[in-house]
C-alpha cells in the first residue's frame, strides 16, 4: 500500500469529510484514497501507476516490459523529449497500395542526429580495437564539448570523433599512436593531426607527452612475447632515453627498436618486418634507431635478465 | 666585415641595466651581417617601371652603408658598455638600420604574460638568416594567361592543375605565380629588396609582352628565417613548461611548434638546436622573436 503526501498548495484537494486534516492513503491495488482515521473511501477509479505485467528476473528477457523507450542520455543528448512514430506491426498499419500510414517518423532535432550518429561512429571504432567504456564516455564528452563549442563545425564529424577518441586514450594514460586510430577510421592520420591540434586549442587542453612505455604491453602482447622480453624492452627503451641515444626520434621508433633487441637477444626472436607491422613503424626506422642504440647494447640491458642469444652476438644491422 | 658582438645593444622588452626604463632600439647594429642587398630605408612606392633606377639606388644605398659602417667603426670603440649614450650616438649617425622604417622605435613592451618571459641578459650573438620572403603585387589590368605562357620563356601554365601562370627567372632567383586577375605572387627571394626587384623584374617581363601592367601595391606577406643555436635542446621540457604555446607532437612532426604571441610568429624548434621562424611581415618581427626565444632555449639545454 503506497503512501502519498500531499503538497498543502497544489491538485485539487480530495479530503475525507469527516477528517479534513488527515492524509490519505492510496491503494493502488483496488484504486482508491482511503482515511485512514474512519476507513472511507474517498477518491476512487485512481489510475494505477504499476507495470502491467510481471517481470521476472531469471528471464531471459532482451526487452524489459516496463521500460517505456529507451534509456535516457542526459549528458549527452539534448534532453530529447520528442515521440517517435514507430512502423507499424500487423495488417492495419498499411493503407490501400501497400504503403505504410503514418510514414513519417517524426524525425528528432538535427543537431542531436549528428551527435548521436557521431556516437555511434565512436563506438563502432572503439569496438574494433577493443576500447573500454571509460575511454568510449570520454569521447562522448570530449565530442559533445567539441560539438557545442562550434569552433571546428567546418570538419567533418568522423575526422573531430576519431581525433577526440586519440585525446581520450591520452588522457586515460593509455595512448594508442595516430596509425592506430587511423586503422580503425576512415580519416586520414593528416587529418586527424589537423584536427587534434585544434580542439586542443578549443578546449584549451593539453595532453602529455607519449612514452616509450605506453606502448610496450600492447606491442609485445601482440607479438606474442613473454613477459621478461617485455620487462627488458621497457627498461631498454627507458634507458636509452635517458642515455640520450636517440634524440629527435619518435618514442614509437625507440619503442620499437628496443623490442627488437630484447627479442634478438632472448628465445623469441622476431623479425624487424614483424614488429614494424604491430608498431606501424617501417623496418628501416626500426634499422635506423637499432643503429643507435647497438653500441650501449651492454649498458641497455636490465641487469637481471637471461640472454638466449649474448650481447656480441646481437644482429649489427 | 666581421664585427664584435659586444657592441650589440640589448634586445627589446627588457630593463636597462641602469634601472630606468629607456626606449629601446632594436639590436641590429648596421655593421652586423645582413646579406647582400639590404636597403636600410623604406622602400618607396614607385609605380613606374624603371628596373635600371631601381638597381642604381640599390647600388647607392649599400655604398652608403658601407661609408657609414667604416665611419662607425673608425669612430666607436669596441666593448663599451651598453649605454643609453651609445644608442643616441648610433641613432644619429647612422641611416642604415634595417626594417622599414629608418627610426625602428619599439616602445618598451611590457613584461606581459603572452612574451615569454626573460631574464635580463645580454643579447646573443646570433642573427638569424632571412630564407624566404612572400610578396604580392598587383599588375593593375586583366592578363591573358594563355599568350604569357606562349610567349614568356621559362612560364608553365596548365590550368587543369592550376589557375595561374608560373614562371621563374634566375637573378634573383625567384619564382612568380601570375593571375588572369592581374595579381602576381613573388616567392623564393632572401631579402626585401631582391623580391622588390623580382617583382618589378617579372612585371616588366609582363609589360614586354603587351600588357599595361603597373606596379601597385607591393607588399611583402611572409618572411621566413632560420638559425642555429649551436647546443641541443630539450623539447620535452620546453613544452612541459610553455605548454600554452607549445606543441610537441613527435608523432606528427619532430619538431616543437612554437607560437608565439608578441610578435606574431611561429617558431619551429629542433632538438639539434636549429629554429626557424616564419609568419613574420617586417625583418624586426623575425629578430625580435629569436632574441624572446634565445634565453628560453638556453634554459633548456641539454646538459650531456
Amino acid at each position: 500500500i503506497l503512501k502519498t503526501s500531499r503538497q498543502i498548495n497544489s491538485l485539487p484537494k480530495v479530503q475525507c469529510p469527516n477528517h479534513p486534516d488527515a492524509i490519505l492513503v492510496e491503494d493502488y491495488r483496488a484504486g482508491d484514497m482511503i482515511c485512514p482515521e474512519c476507513g472511507l473511501v474517498v477518491g476512487d477509479r485512481v489510475i494505477d501507476v504499476g507495470s502491467e505485467w510481471r517481470t521476472f528476473t531469471n528471464e531471459k528477457a532482451t526487452n524489459d516490459p516496463s521500460r517505456v523507450g529507451d534509456a535516457q542520455n542526459p549528458l549527452l543528448n539534448g534532453g530529447d523529449l520528442s515521440t517517435m512514430i514507430s512502423k507499424g506491426t500487423g495488417a492495419a498499419s498499411f493503407d490501400e497500395f501497400g504503403n505504410s500510414k503514418y510514414q513519417n517518423r517524426r524525425t528528432m532535432s538535427s543537431a542531436d542526429r549528428a551527435m548521436l550518429n557521431a556516437f555511434k561512429e565512436i563506438t563502432t571504432m572503439s569496438d574494433r580495437i577493443n576500447l573500454p567504456r571509460n575511454i568510449i564516455d570520454r569521447t562522448n564528452n570530449l565530442f559533445k564539448q567539441v560539438y557545442e563549442q562550434k569552433s571546428l563545425k567546418g570538419r567533418s564529424n568522423d575526422a573531430i570523433a576519431s581525433a577526440c577518441l586519440y585525446i581520450a586514450c591520452r588522457q586515460e594514460g593509455v595512448p594508442r599512436t595516430f596509425k592506430e586510430i587511423c586503422a580503425v577510421s576512415r580519416i586520414s592520420k593528416k587529418e586527424i593531426g589537423r584536427c587534434f591540434k585544434l580542439i586542443l586549442k578549443a578546449l584549451e587542453t593539453s595532453v602529455d607527452l607519449i612514452t616509450t612505455g605506453d606502448f610496450m604491453s600492447r606491442f609485445c602482447s601482440n607479438l606474442g612475447l613473454p613477459k621478461q622480453v617485455q620487462m627488458a624492452a621497457t627498461y631498454i627503451a627507458r634507458k636509452a632515453v635517458e642515455l640520450d641515444l636517440v634524440p629527435g626520434r619518435s618514442p614509437i621508433s625507440v619503442a620499437a627498436a628496443a623490442i627488437y633487441m630484447a627479442s634478438q637477444a632472448s628465445a623469441e626472436k622476431k623479425t624487424q618486418k614483424e614488429i614494424g607491422d604491430i608498431a606501424g613503424v617501417a623496418d628501416v626506422t626500426i634499422r635506423q634507431s637499432y643503429r643507435l642504440i647497438y653500441p650501449r647494447a651492454a649498458d641497455l640491458f636490465p641487469p637481471d635478465f637471461k640472454f638466449d642469444t649474448p650481447v656480441d652476438k646481437l644482429p649489427q644491422l | 666585415m666581421e664585427q664584435n658582438n659586444s657592441l650589440t645593444p640589448f634586445p627589446p622588452g627588457l630593463a636597462s641595466p641602469q634601472g630606468a626604463m629607456t626606449p629601446v632600439l632594436p639590436i641590429f647594429s648596421p655593421m652586423m651581417p645582413y646579406g647582400t642587398g639590404l636597403t636600410p630605408q623604406p622602400v618607396q612606392n614607385t609605380n613606374s617601371l624603371s628596373l635600371l633606377e631601381e638597381q642604381q639606388r640599390q647600388q647607392q644605398q649599400q655604398q652608403q652603408q658601407q661609408a657609414a659602417a667604416s665611419q662607425q667603426q673608425s669612430g666607436m670603440v669596441g666593448g663599451s658598455g651598453q649605454t643609453p649614450q651609445l644608442y643616441h650616438s648610433q641613432v644619429s649617425t647612422t641611416t642604415a638600420l634595417p626594417g622599414n622604417t629608418p627610426l625602428y622605435t619599439t616602445p618598451l613592451t611590457p613584461m606581459t604574460p603572452i612574451t615569454p618571459a626573460t631574464p635580463a641578459s645580454e643579447s646573443s650573438g646570433i642573427v638569424p638568416q632571412l630564407q624566404n620572403i612572400v610578396s604580392t603585387v598587383n599588375l593593375g589590368c586583366k592578363l591573358d594567361l594563355k599568350t604569357i605562357a606562349l610567349r614568356a620563356r621559362n612560364a608553365e601554365y596548365n590550368p587543369k592543375r592550376f589557375a595561374a601562370v608560373i614562371m621563374r627567372i634566375r637573378e634573383p632567383r625567384t619564382t612568380a605565380l601570375i593571375f588572369s586577375s592581374g595579381k602576381m605572387v613573388c616567392t623564393g627571394a632572401k631579402s626585401e629588396e631582391q623580391s622588390r626587384l623580382a617583382a618589378r623584374k617579372y612585371a616588366r617581363v609582363v609589360q614586354k609582352l603587351g600588357f599595361p601592367a603597373k606596379f601597385l601595391d607591393f607588399k611583402i606577406q611572409n618572411m621566413v628565417g632560420s638559425c642555429d643555436v649551436k647546443f641541443p635542446i630539450r623539447l620535452e621540457g620546453l613544452v612541459l613548461t610553455h605548454q600554452q604555446f607549445s606543441s610537441y607532437e613527435p608523432e606528427l612532426f619532430p619538431g616543437l611548434i612554437y607560437r608565439m604571441i608578441k610578435p606574431r610568429i611561429v617558431l619551429l624548434i629542433f632538438v639539434s638546436g636549429k629554429v626557424v621562424l616564419t609568419g613574420a611581415k617586417v625583418r624586426g618581427e623575425i629578430y625580435e622573436a629569436f632574441e624572446n626565444i634565445y634565453p628560453i632555449l638556453k634554459g633548456f639545454r641539454k646538459t650531456t
